[in-house]
């Protein structure tokens, strides 16, 4: 597909996307069939783009922390002193996928209670794994000729860090970043079934009332933001390789 | 000068290089020549101590190594390797500054330095500086790679390989610009190679490696005329050690009085390339002139012949 093609296509969405939250009014007529009789179309119990920001602070404020803890342990099980920790470091950002995200939040809940916290647990959990295993591969992976001019122009290990192997290993270590924040996104659904607040909320409500037009509405609004995160950062990981 | 002494290394009790003692006096090409897996490069990555060695010294103008942080000693040495190891997210400008920058020297002196060092490897500075490494041809690329190594003006360059990544034709060109800047800079240059050839044309002195030792270290007529053992012999490869041989020698040590006709052939070239040039054009005498084109003589096939004979 074409550039200017591909950037109309994403505008779109965008526009779409914002036009639903700001006036969902407008669409009802497209929901309306998918509604029983006499239901409502458009979700009334909570403003659709309050939904849609909590939905994203969550997933941001599970991938932010996921992201600095995953990035340090890699940096950590990379250098020589670290590098006997990689076994046990890669068992514990393990453990996060192994466990299905239901068992996630019932665990967490007895522990920390309803409401955002056990869904931020999950998604961090959820969150390591893509982030760790992409910046390990992104500092191990460096060209042999370029870690050997490294230390060979008398780079300290942590000159070589900041200004070499982090630098080149960035577009692999972003690759992790939008992995595991799309995981997040379609994840933090299931939060609301531990009272998080957030789009998930929609889809249940219009699961347990046969609301088809709900379900519609909460599932599209997260594939689409989705789609654009996933997109957005794939322009950036590409920007910054451009040059390696 | 560089003094070496007893440099062994050993990995899991195997000696990969044994017991190398050698001085290096300054201003000068030592080339290390050896079949692959000889411990050329292990040798050479123990004197910027990329490599620990085992057992041994190494004393820099008459400070062991093993005194000073590893990568101050490296700021020091100069180094350049066979993929040229550019940093690829960096500008040309910026990898040649590499290491004037770790040493913190300010901006205009390093945009300067920067400035000079292209122009020294016949590079446009406008047009090469602000590329990056993948828009670089191999042998542009290489001379980056030296121009690199050579920015913080190291009194000493460690070179693994530096031109085994080059076709033939850019390879030749980049030996006889290395000789031209090593004579205008007069750095201490230190050169692994596995090419005999490269080593005859280039080295003051050469080192032969086989099996992590120095079997021989002498100038490149003696590696010729006097193999120390039959790896050196193999090595030089014993039909080819005739022309080698006249490939050291110039032109204006057998040239004659007298006049010749035809196309002169320059006192500074070797022997090897008058017999070429009498091979393709037929002739038996070819006059000589200086650098400035005047006429300083004749050479002929027989004084040539003669010459090629005495290493027998
Ligand atoms: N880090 C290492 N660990 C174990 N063996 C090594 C290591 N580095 C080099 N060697 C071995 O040492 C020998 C010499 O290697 P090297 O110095 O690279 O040779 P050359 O440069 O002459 O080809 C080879 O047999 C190689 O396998
Ligand atoms: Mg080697």
């Amino acid at each position: 597909m074409s550039r200017p093609f591909v950037f109309l296509l994403r505008l779109a969405l965008v526009a779409l996307v914002l036009a639903f939250l700001f006036v969902p009014e407008a669409f009802r007529p497209l929901l309306e069939p998918f509604a029983p009789v006499g239901a409502p179309a458009i979700y009334d119990r909570a403003s659709l783009l309050d939904l849609t920001i909590s939905h994203l602070l969550i997933v941001v404020a599970a991938i932010v922390p996921a992201t600095l803890i995953s990035v340090a342990l890699a940096i950590l099980v990379s250098r020589p002193i670290g590098a006997e920790f990689l076994p046990l470091s890669r068992a514990i950002v393990n453990i996060g996928q192994t466990f299905p995200p239901v068992a996630v939040l019932a665990l967490a809940v007895p522990v920390v209670g309803f409401g955002t916290w056990p869904t931020l647990i999950a998604l961090f959990l959820y969150g390591l794994l893509p982030i760790f295993e992409n910046t390990l591969a992104g500092l191990t992976g460096l060209q042999p000729a370029v870690a050997e001019a490294a230390k060979g122009t008398g780079m300290t290990g942590r000159q070589r860090l900041f200004q070499v192997e982090l630098p080149l290993a960035l577009p692999v270590i972003l690759e992790g970043v939008r992995i595991s924040l799309v995981i997040a996104l379609s994840t933090a659904t299931i939060g609301s079934t531990v009272a998080a607040k957030g789009l998930g909320e929609v889809i249940i409500a219009g699961l347990n009332s046969n609301n088809l037009a709900f379900v519609l509405q909460g599932g599209l609004l997260t594939g689409a933001l989705a789609v654009i995160l996933y997109d957005g950062l794939g322009e950036i990981s590409r920007m910054t390789a451009a040059r390696s | 000068m560089i003094r070496i002494e007893g440099l062994t290394k050993e990995y899991a009790g195997n000696a990969v290089v044994r017991d190398v003692s050698m001085e290096i006096e300054a201003a000068t090409i030592t080339v290390i020549v050896g079949t692959s897996g000889s411990g050329k490069s292990t040798f050479l990555r123990m004197i910027n101590r990329l490599v620990e060695p085992t057992k041994g010294v190494v004393e820099i103008d008459g400070t062991d190594t093993r005194e000073m942080k590893a990568y101050e000693l490296r700021r020091r040495i100069g180094y350049a390797i066979q993929d040229h190891g550019l940093f690829p997210h960096w500008t040309v400008a910026r990898n040649i500054a590499t290491v004037p920058k770790l040493l913190g020297w300010d901006r205009k002196k390093i945009d300067a330095r920067v400035h000079e060092l292209l122009e020294l490897l016949q590079l446009d500075p406008d047009e090469i500086a602000p590329r990056y490494p993948h828009q670089l041809s191999g042998g542009q690329a290489q001379r980056v790679g030296v121009a690199r190594a050579l920015a913080a003006r190291p009194d000493m360059l460690l070179m693994d390989e530096p031109f085994g990544a080059l076709d033939p034709v850019i390879r030749a060109k980049a030996q006889t610009d290395l000789k031209s800047i090593q004579d205008r800079l007069g750095s201490t240059i230190l050169l692994v190679t596995h090419d005999m050839a490269e080593a005859i044309r280039l080295g003051d002195r050469i080192a032969v490696m086989s099996e992590g030792r120095v079997e021989q270290l002498a100038p490149p007529a003696e590696i010729l005329t006097h193999p120390a053992s039959d790896n050196v012999r193999n090595l030089v490869g014993d039909d080819d050690r005739p022309f080698r041989y006249l490939s050291l020698i110039p032109v204006s040590e057998r040239t004659e009085e007298g006049t010749a006709e035809g196309t002169p052939i320059a006192a500074d070239r070797s022997l090897y390339d008058a017999l070429a040039e009498m091979i393709w054009s037929g002739r038996e005498v070819l006059p000589v002139v200086g650098e400035d084109g005047s006429a300083r003589g004749l050479v002929r096939r027989g004084a040539l012949l003669d010459a090629a004979r005495s290493v027998a």
